[in-house]
């Protein structure tokens, strides 16, 4: 009897789990109000991301020490002369659940009077919200998530895509690897939309530039062993093995796939990944690894010098994902600024189609048709341990591919303002 | 008596409110067969339990050999000297027969009877030392169950209903072994509803209903009130 | 053939494994009746501490083999000692929701502490590289821990069936009360029963620490997997866990090599037809009620 009832247990607590997910909270009030020319006479910045979970040390609470800094350099750049005098920061965890982020982003709105909420990883959690400031007429511009879905059938007025996209990672990755002579490709991917959307991407990405996918192989997710798949992978002798797993998965991967012997035999490129990936599992088990990152801290001595007053604050090096919260701030007070005034219609009217460059934009472009910001990314390999410096020094770039090539050259016919 | 081995004092047992037991009281000196008579549900295998300790919920006192057994735990009591012998035989089946006489601590090290001992007296358990408990018959088992609390050194053995189920050969068998047992010093509190199987292996006899000894009596009264006695019972 | 004998070899080896993380469920469940939902926790911890001696001490691999068990057996004793032992006469349901309490915790806590990124952790030196036999072949590190395991799960079956020892905590499995009357002190030994399961959990997150991701939800995938083996041995089976350990394995491979995303899917498919056909599992016995 005792093993029945273990196995009726089991799955009440697997379904107490969906049941604990399925709660979310109508928030209601004013929009707006009052005829100053800020909405409550202060800049509210909404920061909603991962505070507990995988994208914690990505982005997580130090982005709000890298809009801090945004919201310092604004107040130096234009002293007595700045619209935006009083602006304040709230922040709050997502968990990565886009129930959550829906919920958290509607009393942000409402009950905190934002005007805009940042950052925002995960691709559903991202979705949510694009959908709640157009519900709002507020912004949203997101740093951490990765769909193209935002510029694409879910994009809106008020929501912009500031850092990457998958398109980016595929395409950075797939299409330049293949013409540094790595043609032929088998690609391994958890079974879940993610994986699936980045097979789809980069196999697109691999054909473009002329390579072949030899094999796509699915995985389940989450999975721990990977050893059969790993030589099932390597069976058809491919140049290249993509990698689409993320966060524990591609951990659990990367040190088979090592473990395997394979490391430095086969080119590993990995979809998505970054450098906090790199920094926690140490630079031997990554090195020679191939990926697409937005930006790097060490990249030239600007980079470098906003990274330094960014570790005096923190103590860690910068992610992208930390540079890019602060370009979004910068650029949205620029944009009051230009305005005169934090109405959401009037910053975006100043936003679209303006050409920026700070110290993450490098020759970007905030195209008007979808809100896709433009530009540079980089294609870049994972340093041997002998050659890494200092810490948090992983990252060799080893093609800088320009903004009119990192994206999606048109806009997707998905997108309707 | 006052060289009681076993001393029962007002025992009384609950199950939850209901009380199964009733100031029950009696004893057993060494050496000797007593008997617990009565139909099902008389309480006659509550009062093993409780004497063992395997149930909650009891007043009143028991002693072994001057030793008070109360708030003591079941495996204490056993290592005191007490030999568990269960209706269901209790026989192990991912224990070999062997396993199975060798599992109880030796409580006594001059009274334990030594293995080869335990073979001679019953040969079945020496051919079937390897089996695994249950593969035996139930005789056998029945056997087996007696012999595991001997080869401890038990000096009493609550022994439960260990004729039920068997052929009259065997119960023949038992009913030897039995009185082999007393023979040899050692105790036995049983309980039967076969009476004539019980009076021939016992000395004296407790008739017990509805949780209370109603009649105390030695063997040669009980066999001549027989008839009387069941249809008082009930049996 | 020559790919149907790879994926033999990987599912074997990857078996050995599973039988090794699921024999201290097995154990504890024998002893004690309580499904320990913390087992997924405590490997865990094991793979923790690994990493963390590493960290902090410069202890490698070896040592964390003999330390981190000997670290977990009294982490065990601790919560038998103040959780477990009050709810042992309850329903087991109510073991089992303690146990499950203790998950969330220690995962909670180890994520504060530590994150939910993955710690470092190497192939000790001598272990690196692929062994080849013919036309299949192994990495070196994946064999060791696969013939490591099988010589562990050796080892616990030659105690349960050689030594007295043994004999007590298969006597006390098999009905505990019965062996109380028997005059063995069953109390005494649930508490090391219970240490030494949990051992074994921390045993295999040391084996798994050289390729698996270290991090806080490392347990909480590999519970499940490790209640299917359970079920489908036999709850309370020690032989059970350790042949489903295997199955599972196997199941596993060629479901990776020929099924790719089912791989996971086929070895509830397994249980579920296990559980069908025989509902106390491949070894285990039908309670009788």
């Amino acid at each position: 009897m005792r093993h029945t009832r273990m196995i009726s247990l089991a799955a009440m607590v697997a379904s107490s789990g969906l049941v604990l997910t399925a709660c979310g909270s109508a928030g209601g009030g004013p929009a707006s109000g009052g005829d100053s020319k800020l909405s409550d006479d202060k800049v509210v910045l909404g920061l909603l991301n991962d505070q507990s979970g995988v994208y914690k040390d990505l982005s997580g609470p130090n982005s709000k020490v890298a809009i801090e800094m945004a919201i310092a350099d604004y107040k130096a750049k234009y002293g007595d002369d700045a619209v935006a005098k009083n602006i304040e920061i709230v922040m709050a965890d997502h968990q990565n659940k886009p129930d959550i982020a829906n919920t958290k982003a509607q009393e942000m709105y409402d009950r905190d009077k934002a005007d805009i909420i940042l950052d925002v990883p995960t691709s559903s959690a991202a979705l949510a919200v694009a959908t709640q400031a157009k519900a709002k007429k507020k912004l949203h511009i997101n740093v951490g998530a990765a769909t193209t879905a935002l510029t694409g059938k879910s994009c809106n007025k008020y929501t912009f895509h500031w850092a990457y996209d998958t398109y980016m990672l595929a395409n950075g990755t797939g299409t330049v690897l293949v013409g540094e002579g790595g043609k032929n490709w088998s690609i391994v991917y958890p079974d879940y939309a993610f994986g699936q959307d980045m097979t789809k991407s980069f196999t697109a990405a691999v054909e473009k530039g002329g390579g072949t996918v030899q094999q796509s192989i699915a995985t389940p997710f989450p999975n721990d062993n990977f050893a059969t798949f790993i030589t099932k992978a390597e069976s058809s002798k491919p140049d290249v093995i993509g990698i689409m797993a993320a966060g524990g998965d591609l951990v659990n991967f990367v040190k088979q796939y090592n473990q395997a012997g394979l490391q430095g035999k086969t080119t590993l490129a990995v979809g998505l990944m970054f450098i906090t990936d790199i920094h926690t599992l140490g630079v031997e088990q990554f090195a020679g690894t191939t990926f697409t990152d937005a930006w790097y801290w060490n990249m030239d001595a600007e980079s470098k010098a906003w990274a330094d007053k960014f570790k005096e604050k923190t103590n860690t090096r910068p992610s992208f994902a930390h540079a890019g919260n602060y370009s979004a701030a910068l650029q949205y007070l620029e944009a009051i600024q230009e305005a005169g005034t934090d109405g959401s219609d009037d910053v975006v009217a100043k936003l679209e189609g303006k050409k920026v460059n700070d110290v993450f934009l490098r020759n970007g472009e905030i195209r008007a048709g979808d809100h896709r910001v433009l530009h540079d990314a980089y294609l870049v390999k994972v340093k041997d341990k002998a050659n890494v410096k200092e810490e948090w020094d992983y990252e060799e770039i080893i093609k800088t591919i320009p903004a009119a090539e990192a994206f999606n050259p048109t806009v997707s016919a998905d997108c309707k303002m | 008596m006052s060289d009681a081995l076993l001393k029962v004092e007002d025992l009384s047992a609950f199950y939850g409110e209901a009380q199964a037991l009733r100031n029950v009281s009696l004893d057993v000196a060494a050496g000797e067969v007593v008997t617990l008579v009565g139909r099902n549900g008389a309480g006659k295998t509550t009062l093993l339990r409780s004497i063992m300790g395997l149930h909650k919920g009891t007043r009143g006192s028991v002693t072994l050999d001057g030793v008070s057994l109360d708030g003591k735990s079941a495996d204490k009591r056993a290592r005191l000297g007490l030999g568990w012998v269960p209706d269901d035989r209790g026989i192990y089946a991912t224990l070999s027969v062997a396993e199975n006489l060798s599992l109880p601590p030796v409580v006594d090290k001059a009274a334990a009877w030594s293995l080869d001992k335990i073979y001679e007296q019953f040969p079945v358990l020496h051919e079937r030392r390897d089996f695994p408990g249950t593969k035996l018959s139930g005789g056998e088992q029945q056997m087996l169950a007696m012999a595991r609390p001997l080869r401890a050194g038990s000096r009493l053995l609550l022994l439960d209903e260990p004729s039920e189920g068997l052929a009259p050969v065997i119960v023949n068998q038992i009913g030897q072994i039995i009185r082999d047992i007393k023979a040899q010093g050692v105790a036995v509190l049983l309980v039967e509803q076969n009476v004539k199987f019980a009076s021939t292996v016992a000395d004296r006899h407790n008739l017990l209903a509805q949780g209370e000894v109603v009649e105390s009596l030695d063997n040669a009264e009980f066999q001549s009130r027989t008839a009387e006695l069941l249809e008082h019972l009930g049996m | 053939m020559t790919e149907f004998l790879q994926y033999t070899l990987q599912g074997l080896a990857a078996g050995g494994f599973y039988a090794l993380a699921a024999l201290g469920l097995a154990v504890i469940f024998g002893v004690l009746g309580v499904v320990n939902f913390s087992h997924g926790a405590c490997y865990m911890l094991g793979a923790m501490v690994a990493a963390l001696l590493l960290q902090h001490f410069d202890l490698g691999f070896w040592p964390a083999l003999v330390i981190v068990p000997v670290i977990m057996f009294f982490f065990g004793v601790l919560v038998e000692r103040l959780l477990v032992q009050w709810l042992l006469r309850l329903d087991p349901l109510y073991n089992f929701l303690l146990t499950f309490g203790l998950t969330l915790l220690t995962v909670d806590v180890m994520k504060r502490q530590f994150g939910v990124s993955s710690l470092k952790y190497q192939v000790p030196a001598g272990l690196e590289g692929r062994f080849t036999i013919g036309s299949v072949d192994l990495s070196v590190y994946q064999l060791f821990a696969a013939a490591f395991a099988v010589v562990i799960c050796l080892a616990v079956w030659m105690i349960l069936t050689k030594t007295r020892v043994g004999m007590i905590v298969r006597a006390a499995t098999e009905d505990a009360e019965r062996s109380r009357a028997l005059g063995i002190n069953v109390a005494r030994w649930v508490t090391p029963v219970f240490g030494f399961g949990i051992a074994l959990a921390g045993l295999a997150g040391v084996l798994a620490a050289p390729y698996r991701a270290i991090n806080a939800d490392m347990g909480s995938n590999f519970i499940i997997i490790l209640f299917a083996i359970v079920v489908i041995g036999g709850l309370g089976s020690i032989l059970g866990a350790v042949v489903a350990g295997f199955l599972v394995g196997l199941v596993e491979a060629y479901g990776q090599g020929y099924y790719g995303q089912l791989s996971q899917v086929l070895i509830f498919v397994l249980m579920a037809a296990v559980v069908l056909i025989r509902p106390a599992g491949l070894f285990g016995r039908e309670e009788v009620a």
